[in-house]
């Protein structure tokens, strides 16, 4: 009985490692993974994955010979069809189909897709069934013969009514498993724990199984199929308007009646009418019982059953099975119901646009002139509408729907509708639209290849082929056909696939091919089309001698074209032809996109360049696809966490190996949070790209560091923040392009320096009153150190020997840069000074309060950095007051840089003189600038000044530099950004030599020559932390009033230590100050860190704990290197962690830890 | 006065390409059936894609048959637009006197029709549903008399700009652009403008008329080759109209040097 051909299947399977395979989980690679071309084939939901495979024959028993529950093997091999195919196991699906498939993960996509081949016609699962698990009621394990693996399965077929059936014999088919025993044992295991779960789901099939029509069909009510109306019983489920209304066409021309008891027959497994004894092949004129709706087995008979024309109330039901909406369904029976209920009343454009196209779909037909067609349409759209926001409403799918309403429930359609966008029709409906037009485009190439004659006409007489398909597809031939023949192709197309709308597609060409080749234009190429569609029912050969040939119509015609002619186009050619094409389309799109919306961002973004707007609208897009995608994957991994969970939420969610997302493939996120905004400004400012990629505690907490893995990391800081509230419309919603857009107008758009002021006293006039108050002016030059960290890209030039600074005027130019970078600090601490001498008091009735002498003390402390009202007016990190200014300019730098801290630190020590207080220092005395103010102080100072005229706009780079996205991370970074251990080299390394090796070996190493700079970046940074320091000491002074001078003495020496031990610690990295042989360390290193990054994190993380509320300050830091930022992170945590012993000892001890844990 | 092509002479024919782009709902499809069939629908069925329809338009010198593409006007359908407007030689970009945001859509189509579509293409801005106003109300009876409808566009515009709401309020004209607001904007981009009422048949014609016109001869793939014939420009009832239409200067001077050959 079996063919050859499966003998050789057979043989093939065994063979096939596939066997034994382990569930794989999506791969991010291209090809679509195996999960997914397992669905595809047994159009199941996205939840199920494929876990076991084993070749295996389907015995089916004739009902005659096998009633008994007969067991013999022999007896089996003599009576029923034998198919053999592959079993598949998913979780709660066991499917079977002989169509050979190969879902090898390491499979190319073209070795996976090999069931695309050729299906004649039985369409991507073959003969075999496709069983929920809830289906089967009972596993028999056969007593065969011990080579033979069979399992007997019995199913809920006709058991799920109400009333028994006459002559009801229980469904039963039986497995005869091929392969290794434990090969067998172990598809078993599976099986059982699926069988278990699927119990719990008898009632949902109960539920479903009732609305369909093959139920009632069998119910004994009409034992002979014949449509009478013995309604007493129950009433028959809705299938469709066309009950009502009637179904289109003339029924008795479509052999309606017939057609309907050929299914009966197939159902019940018995042939009662001569005509199926003519019909059907003698091997299928005694079929066994083949179930009905999901319990349904697909033989041969099956599939030709479609293609003669599905009979009108069956036609809903079987849509259902074979395009897998069923089984949507069956997976949550109510969610129709549920989505109309929870979203009664709500508005949306979407609901708009379906309330205008209502009156208008499918108006020919009766049931769409009626409250109750229209209503049952509308109810469908929005439903869909509502559960795929993404799609929500295109047209055309008016018209689709209205089709299949009439010949299904709401909640069939409903459901087919799903299953039409997410897989049959993938991207037709979407906001662009690109499905569509990627198919045009592999329709038109499939009619270069096989009509070249045709096509090369068509080029020549300038008539574009897709102006004229694109309705066929879009709506699926049912407003280009007379309905009863679009019905008839739909028939098919829900078997088959998409394929089907191609197959017709090129016959309706070839079959008009010789007309087609006269026409000269769009006009006449449609109309002959148009005259084409309109006689679809006559003869195609009206003149033939041939009554036979006479008898076929033009539809018939037109079939065996699209089926026997071009069967060669399979799903694989339409796969393949899709991916080569697939590009260009996106792209085309794409350049649409870009080009409308930047034309229609509106008057403010005409101050940019159409450039500018091309990279703004670019990277705005890019940064949100990866985050989005990186957010993705992050969200899979949580998933996969929690194993429990495996079902997907949402059986409409989109499959999980989508690619990265693109504008062209529609459904875009159109706005960015915070965090996608900080990644979008990394991408466009230096200063934004964080100093060390060590997470922040806000990220750490939130599990958000895996995002920024191995990348460029943007910066956190209250500036950005700012910005971002600043240019949103809505910060809740995020930012959309037009927000960044007019944002970076306003920034870049005027070189105009009262302009950008405006604009920073803006983004820190909190109140919006025009005043900014002590607070902000802190915050104000902590985003001034922030914003120049990076340094000025030599916008800024202080001209030489302005400031105090004549000990190192006149060295070479690095230097020069390197006073510049100096001498902006100095500017922004005189900005400070200036802004709270300039200030206005508020609200003196705040004056009251208590505790004068702690205030005093306050006062005090602030004067002793803040004010510069000793000697000369100095800037307040002048240096003078610690160490002499005369050194050699490195090691002035760094001894500024520590002596700004130590200053902070050792505040009684001088400037004790302060007596005069400032009262604009009190906390207790409210003060703001105002807008005029803070012009005046930023003008006065040449360095604010470019700094507004030219750096800050400038730092934003758009197309007018290559952007420095490409500094991503890479050597660019680390070789310009800065570490400690420059610091470090250069100063002498007394104090932590015992670490030295150690971190050494830990990198922290930067090419000689770039030191300086690494100096530079160091100063800025203290800077930064100055400034963060003095508003931590207002804070401080406000809050803890009563704190006496001793305990806050101690309190600072932690900062101290805090800053201490690190520039020690890394220090001693180079003991003698020379790095060439860590450099080579940190080359070969360099990989390997990278790898191990990810697992230092954790270490790290660690650490930070330790370091406990210390982090937000040490995010502020500068100076930290891609490479380095190991130690350098456990330094200072460690540092941070409190408690007395020498911290150098225990740097020691985490480093070592950290270096065992790299080695 | 468009099927009237048979009364006289054979006269040169060609045909031209023209496109219909416009936010959905604005009368499109309308406006073609109208201008077509002479006939209005309540529910016209969507367009999928592109409908496609042909009419001819008699001139006084040569017949212009118009191969018109009317697009749906669903946003998402906008992607498709780049394959209609393709070597379209005039576009009719619609929108609806009584919504605001489909004047700003048309003017989106403007801008992408001036940058993508074929150099030269002749465009005119038509604002439709003129009877919900009520100078279009007036005249509704009145369909087609170009007299009356002038007068009821000058209406137009003198009752344009501030007294807009007033007269919302008051006599509940659903207007809500100004005529002056688009002629403005048309003028400033060379656009020949027209209200239109598809629904009354105000106007609509005359759209079409005044592209034919406007269409330089040059880019005519004539027919039937080019025969004699000399004559005016514009259709001699509607001259007056044509003066207070904003044609464009190109356009204006084409159309004229056109027909004088």
């Amino acid at each position: 009985m079996i063919p050859w051909s499966s003998f050789v299947q057979k043989a093939q399977s065994l063979i096939d490692p596939a066997n034994f395979n382990i569930p794989a989980l999506s791969s991010p690679d291209h090809n679509p993974s195996k999960a997914s071309l397992f669905r595809q084939q047994f159009r199941l939901p996205d939840s199920q994955n494929p876990l076991q495979e084993i070749t295996a024959d389907l015995v089916l028993p004739l009902p005659n010979s096998s009633t008994n529950q007969g067991d013999g093997s022999r007896r089996i091999d003599r009576a029923g069809n034998t198919y053999t195919g592959r079993l598949h196991l998913s979780e709660r699906f066991i499917c079977f189909s002989t169509q050979p498939t190969s879902f090898v993960p390491s499979a190319t996509a073209s070795a996976s897709t090999t069931w695309t081949g050729q299906t004649h016609g039985t369409g991507p699962s073959g003969n075999g069934f496709i069983l929920p698990l809830s289906c089967i009621r009972r596993v028999e394990r056969l007593h065969s013969a011990s080579h033979v693996f069979s399992l007997a399965l019995t199913t809920w077929n006709g058991l799920l009514n109400k009333q028994q059936e006459p002559n009801f014999v229980p469904q039963r088919l039986i497995l005869q498993l091929v392969g290794s025993r434990q090969a067998c044992e172990r598809f078993c295991d599976t099986l059982k724990k699926g069988l278990r779960e699927g119990m719990k789901e008898v009632d949902s099939l109960r539920t479903v199984v009732s609305d369909c029509y093959s139920e009632y069909l069998l119910s004994g009510a009409k034992g002979k199929g014949q449509d009478g109306n013995e309604a007493d019983t129950r009433q028959p489920p809705d299938a469709g308007l066309g009950l009502i209304f009637r179904y289109p066409g003339d029924a008795r021309k479509l052999r309606d009646r017939s057609k309907m008891r050929l299914w009966g027959e197939y159902f019940r497994g018995k042939r009662t009418s001569i005509f199926s004894l003519i019909v059907f092949p003698t091997s299928d004129r005694y079929p066994p019982e083949n179930g009905r709706n999901a319990m349904l087995i697909r033989q041969p008979t099956f599939h030709k059953l479609i293609r003669v024309g599905l009979p009108n109330r069956l036609r809903g039901e079987i849509w259902e099975l074979t395009s897998g909406s069923l089984f949507l369904r069956l997976q949550s029976p109510m969610l129709y119901q549920q989505t109309l209920a929870k979203f009664d009343g709500q508005e949306s454009l979407a609901i708009d646009e379906i309330e205008k196209d209502l009156n208008r779909s499918l108006p020919e037909y009766p049931g769409f002139q009626s409250e109750e067609g229209i209503g049952r349409l509308r109810r469908v759209l929005t439903a869909y509408s509502w559960i795929d926001p993404e799609i929500g409403y295109c047209q055309a799918m008016n018209i689709v729907v209205a089709a299949l309403l009439i010949y299904m429930s709401e909640a069939q359609a409903f459901f087919l509708l799903s299953a039409l966008c997410d897989r049959l029709l993938p991207g037709y409906y979407s906001t662009t639209m690109y499905g569509t037009l990627l198919d045009q485009k592999v329709f038109e190439s499939l009619v270069e290849k096989t009509m070249p004659v045709l096509w090369d006409h068509l080029t020549k007489s300038d008539v574009q082929l897709s102006v004229v398909s694109l309705p066929w597809f879009l709506s699926l031939y049912i407003n280009s056909m007379p309905l009863v023949f679009a019905f008839r192709v739909l028939d098919v197309f829900f078997l088959e696939g998409p394929k089907v709308l191609f197959q017709v597609g090129l016959a309706i060409l070839r079959v008009n091919g010789e007309e087609l080749l006269e026409t000269q234009d769009d006009g006449s190429f449609i109309s002959v089309l148009k005259s084409y569609f309109s006689r679809l029912d006559e003869s195609a050969h009206p003149r033939s001698e041939n009554p036979k040939l006479r008898a076929i119509t033009r539809f018939q015609e037109l079939m065996v074209v699209a089926f026997k002619e071009f069967s060669g186009i399979t799903h694989s050619t339409i796969t393949e032809t899709r991916e080569k094409h697939k590009g260009a389309v996106l792209e085309n799109i794409e350049t649409f996109a870009k080009r409308t919306s930047i034309r229609n961002l509106g008057p403010e973004s005409k101050r940019l360049s159409v450039d500018d707007l091309g990279t703004i609208y670019d990277r705005f897009y890019e940064t949100l696809y990866q985050w989005e995608q990186r957010q993705k994957v992050i969200e899979e991994e949580t998933r996969r966490q929690e194993r429990k969970n495996s079902q997907r939420l949402s059986m409409l969610a989109p499959p999980a190996d989508t690619q990265v997302g693109r504008v062209g493939l529609g459904p875009s996120p159109t706005h960015m949070d915070y965090d996608a905004f900080r990644e979008f400004l990394a991408a466009t400012s230096k200063w934004a790209v964080a100093d060390s990629p060590g997470p922040s505690t806000k990220e750490s907490s939130s599990g958000k560091s895996a995002l920024w893995a191995n990348r460029r990391q943007p910066a956190d800081h209250e500036f950005m923040q700012r910005l971002y509230r600043k240019w949103a419309t809505n910060p809740e919603e995020g930012l959309n392009l037009q927000n960044v857009v007019n944002g970076l107008a306003r920034l870049k758009g005027s070189p105009d320096i009262m302009n950008n002021i405006n604009y920073f006293f803006d983004l820190y006039d909190d109140s919006g009153n025009g005043q900014v108050d002590r607070e902000g002016i802190l915050k104000i030059s902590e985003a001034l150190l922030f914003l120049s960290r990076r340094g000025f890209e030599g916008t800024i030039t202080a001209t030489p020997s302005v400031e105090n600074l004549n000990s190192m005027a006149d060295r070479d130019h690095a230097e020069n840069s390197l006073t510049t970078d100096e001498k902006f600090l100095g500017s922004v601490s005189a900005f400070i000074r200036r802004c709270f001498e300039y200030a206005d008091p508020s609200h003196p009735e705040h004056q009251k309060t208590d505790q004068q002498d702690a205030t005093a003390e306050a006062t005090e402390k602030l004067d002793s950095f803040a004010i510069g009202d000793d000697d000369e007016e100095e800037d307040l990190i002048d240096v003078d007051d610690a160490k002499p200014t005369n050194s050699p300019a490195p090691d002035v730098a760094t001894q500024l840089a520590k002596s700004t801290t130590a200053e902070l630190v050792s505040h009684n020590q001088n400037h004790s003189t302060s007596e005069s207080a400032n009262p604009a220092l009190d906390p207790n005395n409210p003060l703001h600038i105002t807008l005029p103010t803070f012009r005046m102080v930023i003008l006065a100072d040449e360095l604010l000044e470019q700094f507004f005229e030219s750096y800050f706009p400038q730092s934003f780079h758009l197309s007018d530099h290559p952007h420095p996205a490409a500094l991503a991370a890479s050597s660019t970074m680390s070789s310009n950004l800065t570490t400690f251990s420059n610091l470090g080299s250069i100063r002498s390394p007394g104090l932590a030599a015992g670490s030295a090796p150690i971190a050494g070996a830990s990198g922290g190493i930067v090419p000689p020559g770039k030191g300086l700079r690494g100096v530079l970046d160091n100063i800025v940074s203290d800077g930064i932390r100055m400034a963060a320091e003095v508003k931590k000491r207002m804070d401080e002074a406000q809050r803890d009033l009563e704190r006496n001078a001793l305990g806050r003495e101690e309190d600072e020496d932690d900062e101290d230590d805090e800053d201490y031990p690190r520039r020690e610690n890394t220090a001693t990295a180079i003991p003698g100050g020379i790095p060439s042989w860590g450099a080579g360390a940190y080359g070969a290193d360099t990989e390997r860190r990278s790898v191990v990054r990810d697992a230092d994190r954790d270490l790290l993380e660690g650490a930070e704990v330790l370091g406990g509320g210390k982090e937000e300050r040490n995010s502020l830091l500068d100076g930290k290197d891609d490479v380095n930022h190991a130690p350098r992170k456990v330094s200072s945590s460690a540092a941070s962690a409190k408690g007395g012993g020498s911290p150098t000892v225990r740097d020691g001890e985490v480093i070592s830890k950290l270096v065992e844990f790299e080695s | 006065m468009s099927e009237s092509a048979s009364a006289n002479a054979p006269k040169p024919s060609s045909s031209v390409k023209l496109v219909l782009l416009g936010e959905a709902a604005v009368g499109k499809s309308s406006l073609v059936l109208r201008f077509v069939n002479n006939d209005f629908q309540e529910n016209k069925e969507p367009t999928i894609g592109a409908a496609f329809l042909t009419q001819k338009c008699s001139l006084p010198t040569r017949t212009i048959k118009f191969e018109i593409w009317d697009t749906a006007g669903q946003e998402r359908f906008a992607s498709l637009a780049p394959m209609y407007y393709r070597n379209a030689q005039a576009a009719l970009v619609v929108y609806d006197v009584t919504k605001p945001s489909s004047l700003t859509k048309a003017k989106h189509w403007v801008a992408e029709l001036q940058r993508q579509a074929s150099p030269g293409i002749v465009i005119a801005l038509v604002g439709n549903k003129l009877d919900l106003t009520n100078d279009g109300g007036d005249v509704s009876e009145a369909a087609g008399a170009a007299q009356s409808e002038s007068e009821s566009a000058q209406d137009g515009d003198e009752g344009a700009g501030e007294e807009d709401e007033v007269q919302d309020a008051v006599s509940g004209d659903a207007r809500k652009v100004s005529t002056r607001e688009a002629t403005s904007y048309a003028e400033e981009e060379g656009l020949l403008f027209f209200e239109t009422s598809a629904k009354t048949g105000t106007n609509v014609v005359d759209v079409f008329t005044a592209i034919a016109n406007a269409i330089p001869e040059s880019s005519l793939k004539t027919g039937r080759g080019t025969g004699a014939g000399t004559g005016q420009t514009s259709l001699g009832n509607r001259s007056a109209e044509d003066s207070r239409v904003n044609l464009g200067d190109r356009h204006a001077a084409t159309a004229k040097e056109g027909c004088a050959c």
